[in-house]
């Protein structure tokens, strides 16, 4: 039986699927990958791709194939990418047999990879789904990030369809656009209009459940509305800490929250959000609805 | 703020993010806003428009998650509309539940003494209130009982406490809470429970739901 040995890992490398979804009332956020498209695009490589893959982080990961073949696919971001010590292109489709060894490195940008496989990981779904849950502890391997020397097995090679290569949209650079939150009429007109003039910078504190925000022209320097009932929350949201922080929640968050919540990034934008690295700059441009569902369209 | 006779005024429609539309029966809690989104979230559950795929209730909103490929925006809050203004069927009797508590907990005395009762005391009052589940969220089956009496109102902790262990029975601002997985929290820690509303290998994973009676019994 075909199985991935895992040499290397970086930090919150974890089995993700398209996510858990329908578990939001019993207090379970959707998890999934944080960036949908390239899971998706990586997937597109290979034709046709087992429903769970693996998301590594800036950090690569390193491993052996055995026990058979394996196609993999790898996509999102950049990396450095060598088989049995060739270098690669990024993204590639590879064949892989039995001993071959794969490096994923460090590249020049995004903090998010995916690796997706011609077959199905052998990994028992819970409620529904392969997805890791970081946090809570639910899903892909023991319900944690993988490490060195763990074993996933795969079953049977799928059915191949002839790949239907979509090639990732090249990135816009630009700011990122979102829509105004849920308790954005909380908030001055006049912070309001320098939330969306001001550049952030996203700060080293980023896992899965969020990513705060350095906030050097002290946007959020004033006193906000505490002890706001609980909502839910979705990912994108930007909510602010009581200290003025502001932290962009993502796809291992919290299902409700009581923070203010000024505004939220819009769906076709958040995959581009959760690749910036620590150190870049970033803007928020509030548009309608309207436009936010024409840009879903788009990508 | 916790005024059980004021009616809540017209819930507020508004769109959170792209794919989601919320439906907020009040900006601040209430037993009758959440009595409201309890019952609408209920409805929605057999009469869902085209195009939602979940339904979230919260302790004073509804969260509809949409597809927009499948549903517009304007299109969905006009469905809502007309389910709102439609009258409610009657909502079915509630499910009954007691949960066994060991009144142990490291802030017991401190929020007897701040009601001015006795550990004994306290535990009576707690365990005689008829409470309602409020609505599950923050943590996979974290659930929120209210409401008790203004007589037993403490507000939270100003500090937050490292993770707690499942099964922690939780209390402030007139509520009860059960944690199913270990988290941090602000809430005063009062007990401990063997029951684990949450079991992620059973469907439906959480025993709880919104709306239902809960009471809870001290075990010596």
């Amino acid at each position: 039986m075909t199985e991935l040995v895992i040499e290397r890992a970086g930090p919150l490398c974890t089995v993700q699927d398209a996510g858990r979804f329908g578990a939001l009332r019993h207090g379970v956020s959707a998890s999934g990958p944080m960036d949908r498209a390239a899971f998706e695009w990586a997937a597109s490589l290979l034709g046709r791709a087992g429903s769970a893959g693996i998301e590594f982080t800036m950090a690569g990961l390193d491993f052996v194939v055995g026990g058979g073949e394996l196609a993999v696919a790898v996509e999102g971001g950049r990396f450095g990418l060598e088989v049995n010590g060739a270098p690669h292109p990024w993204p590639s489709r590879l064949l892989l047999k039995e001993g071959d060894r794969v490096r994923i490195t460090p590249g020049p940008a995004g903090n998010y990879g995916y690796l997706r496989f011609d077959r199905e990981m052998s990994l028992a779904p819970v409620m529904g789904s392969r997805a890791t849950n970081s946090i809570v502890g639910l899903g892909g391997l023991e319900g944690r990030a993988l490490r060195k020397g763990d074993r996933l097995a795969f079953g049977p090679p799928l059915d191949q369809e002839a790949a239907t290569v979509t090639t990732a949209a090249t990135p816009t650079d630009g700011p990122i656009r979102v829509l105004w939150g849920l308790h954005a009429e909380l908030f001055p007109a006049a912070l309001r209009e320098r939330f969306a003039t001001t550049e952030f910078v996203v700060s080293t504190r980023l896992d899965r459940m969020g990513a705060r925000l350095q906030d050097p022209d002290r946007v959020f320097d004033t006193t906000l509305p505490l002890a706001l009932v609980s909502d839910a929350i979705v990912p994108g949201d930007i909510q602010i800490l009581g200290d003025g922080t502001p932290i962009v929640l993502l796809r291992d968050h919290q299902p409700i929250g009581g923070y203010p919540r000024i505004a939220t990034i819009a769906g076709a934008d958040l995959d581009r959000f959760v690749q910036l690295r620590p150190g870049a700059r970033v803007r928020f441009e509030p548009v309608t609805l309207a436009r936010a569902h024409a840009m879903l369209g788009q990508s | 703020m916790l005024d059980p006779a004021r009616p809540p005024s017209p819930p507020l429609l508004q769109p959170l993010g792209d794919r989601g539309l919320i439906v907020r029966f009040a900006s601040e809690l209430s037993d009758a806003a959440n009595r409201a989104a309890i019952g609408f979230a209920a409805r929605l559950r057999t009469e869902a428009p085209q195009g939602v795929v979940e339904v979230q209730p919260s302790l004073v909103s509804v969260l509809l998650h949409y597809d927009p490929r499948r549903i517009g925006y304007e299109r969905l809050a006009g469905e809502i509309r007309l389910l709102l203004a439609a009258d409610a069927s009657e909502m079915s009797a509630p499910a009954q539940h007691v949960v066994p508590v060991v009144f142990d907990g490291p802030d017991l005395d401190e929020v007897a003494a701040v009601l001015s009762l006795s550990r004994e005391g306290f535990i009576q009052r707690h365990c005689e209130a008829p409470l309602r589940v409020l609505t599950t969220g923050f943590a996979p089956g974290f659930v929120y009982c209210g409401f008790h009496g203004e007589e037993l109102a403490v507000p939270r902790r100003t500090a937050v406490r490292p993770p707690v262990p499942a099964g922690s029975i939780l209390f402030a601002a007139r509520q009860t809470a059960i944690a199913s997985t270990p988290i941090p929290t602000g809430w005063h820690v009062i007990g401990h429970t063997g029951f684990r509303n949450f079991q992620p290998d059973s469907d439906p994973p959480t025993v709880l739901r919104e709306g239902d009676a809960i009471r809870f019994e001290a075990l010596s």
